[in-house]
């Protein structure tokens, strides 16, 4: 019994010891479950039984009560927007949590700031643009989520709270690079509008589909492979570390993102048209910052080594990168249900070596 | 614990059977790591004589040693990290002398230009599993260095 009312009959009643217990005795949820933990523990798999287990496609009610539970009465409606399955849902989101949550780390503790060696002045400012670009957009990666997320039926419980571990592993993200940008001397670099551009673009997604696919795959996808790639441009082993662990976090992300996008195909093919749109408008930014001097020289001078060396060897290995890129990026579209080899508009230049855009298809079938 | 010779024989099921062993003699560096679940195929491959492939499941906070995946192995890896017999060689004697793989060692490092170590899988998914547990596996590969001083890998 629920009402606004402050029901000081009930207290009376209650304070010798007249109990409702209307809760006790007449419990329609489900009873006599017994979920068993794992060999990991008590999971999100493992309580996922019974009509506690059964999460609706389109939930009929727009409440926070637990999924499963009795409901007593009318409760409000919280007014959620997202009340499809197959707009959140991902078959692996349950065991993202779980993994999340158990590979968490501190960019506090578990990085050697101590250690840090004192770089090259050159190699120092390279170093320190980059991290300021990726501590400026790693923070979109919690904001996009942290936008939808309360608009998503309680019902999708288990994707919410993945995609609360999303938030909370970029907040790490976009902290352990401003560290490292104060650690060593050398300070933030500069911010662009074109990058900002981007991010504006995934905050103003007019639904979630657009948003998750532009981030979830296209963004955290080719910031995947630039933390792969960490390990050839950090400087140290501090930053090794950095990109090694961020790297662990941002393959789960990707993996949330190409999933998603596979159940919501294939339960609404039709909707592939759409999402080829979203990803022409991302990839056609994306595709300029591969020519933003603040995104490529600071990689190319890393890669290298020193700005001497990049001047010597120009953009040899940061194109090898952004084919990797692209080619990595294009296997996971194929994963998620979502072809784009031979549809990205995109330069041939930027697309060269790679099977995105209708010549390189050509060639590499030849 | 396991009994390693001075001259260990690279590759052999004893080889990863020493280091999954090993995994057991410090679950709380693993624990620390956070789980995985991951089967991961390590294939080496001769100048003569078809590639050998080993298996190793990582099961939670447990890695489990599968041995050689024969032809027809239900094993199943979700990836394959594949490199010559040198570059095998090399890495784990990197490992014994430094304690840990230095940064050009690591599988990550030597894996990110598809060469001298290379990544496959049918599934796109499959091959992020070696980065989403990289630390896991590199901290695996690292207890080649457990193994008795002087030791080298052969
Ligand atoms: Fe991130
Ligand atoms: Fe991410």
């Amino acid at each position: 019994m629920s009402t606004n009312r402050v029901d000081l009959d009930y207290l009376e009643r209650a304070k010798v010891g007249n109990f409702d217990l209307d809760w006790l005795k007449n419990c329609k949820s489900e009873w006599g479950v017994r979920a068993k933990p794992s060999k990991v523990g008590l999971t999100l798999r493992d309580i996922s039984i019974g009509s506690y287990g059964q999460i609706p496609d389109h939930p009929e009610r727009r409440t926070m009560a637990p999924r499963g539970c009795d409901i007593d009465g009318e409760l409000p409606d919280i007014g959620y927007s997202i009340n499809s399955k197959n707009e959140v849902w991902a078959e692996n989101v349950m065991e993202l949590y779980e993994e999340a949550v158990s590979r968490q780390w501190s960019a506090t503790r578990d990085i050697a700031w101590s250690e840090l060696p004192e770089l090259d002045r050159d190699l120092e400012h390279a170093m320190c643009q980059f991290a300021t670009l990726l501590s400026e957009i790693e923070m979109l990666a919690s904001d996009f989520p942290a936008k939808w997320l309360w608009r998503i039926n309680h019902d999708f419980l288990e994707a919410k709270m993945f995609l609360c571990t999303q938030i909370m592993d970029e907040a790490r993200h976009s902290e352990v690079f401003r560290k490292r940008a104060l650690a060593g001397g050398g300070g933030l670099g500069k911010a662009i509008p074109i990058v900002e551009k981007f991010l504006q673009l995934v905050l103003d997604a007019k639904n979630y589909d657009e948003g998750s696919a532009l981030m979830h795959l296209l963004a955290e996808g080719l910031v995947l492979s630039v933390f792969r790639a960490g390990e050839l441009l950090a400087p140290s082993p501090v930053e090794k570390r950095i990109f090694r662990l961020c790297m662990q976090d941002e393959a789960r992300h990707v993996a949330y993102g190409t999933m998603h996008l596979r159940y919501r195909l294939e339960r609404e093919p039709a909707l592939a048209s759409d999402f080829h749109d979203y990803l022409d408008r991302g990839e056609e930014i994306i595709a300029v910052m591969f020519t933003t001097p603040e995104v490529v020289e600071p990689a190319a001078i890393l890669a290298a080594g020193s700005l001497k060396a990049a001047e010597e060897i120009g953009l040899a290995a940061s194109d090898i990168l952004r084919t990797r890129v692209i080619e990595e990026y294009l296997s996971r579209c194929d994963r998620a249900g979502l072809p784009r080899r031979g549809k990205m508009k995109l330069p041939e230049s930027i697309l060269s070596g790679t099977s995105g855009g209708a010549q390189g298809l050509l060639r590499q079938s030849a | 614990m396991p009994v390693i010779e001075d001259v260990i024989e690279f590759p052999s099921v004893e080889w990863f059977d020493f280091l999954c062993d090993h995994s057991r003699e410090e679950p709380e560096i693993y624990e620390a790591l956070g789980f995985a679940n991951f089967r991961l195929a390590v294939e080496i491959t001769r100048e003569s004589g078809n590639p050998r492939q080993f298996g190793i499941f990582f099961d939670g906070y447990d890695v489990i040693s599968y041995g050689e995946l024969a032809d027809g192995s239900t094993f199943d890896p979700e990836a394959v990290v594949s490199g010559s017999i040198e570059t095998w060689r090399e890495m784990a004697n990197n490992i014994l002398a430094n304690g840990m793989a230095d940064s050009s060692h690591t599988l990550n490092a030597l894996s990110i230009a598809d060469t001298p170590l290379r990544v496959y899988s049918s599934d796109p998914l499959g091959k992020d599993k070696f980065f989403r547990y990289a630390e896991t596996i590199q901290t695996l590969f690292d207890a080649t260095s457990r193994q008795r001083e002087g030791t080298v890998v052969a």
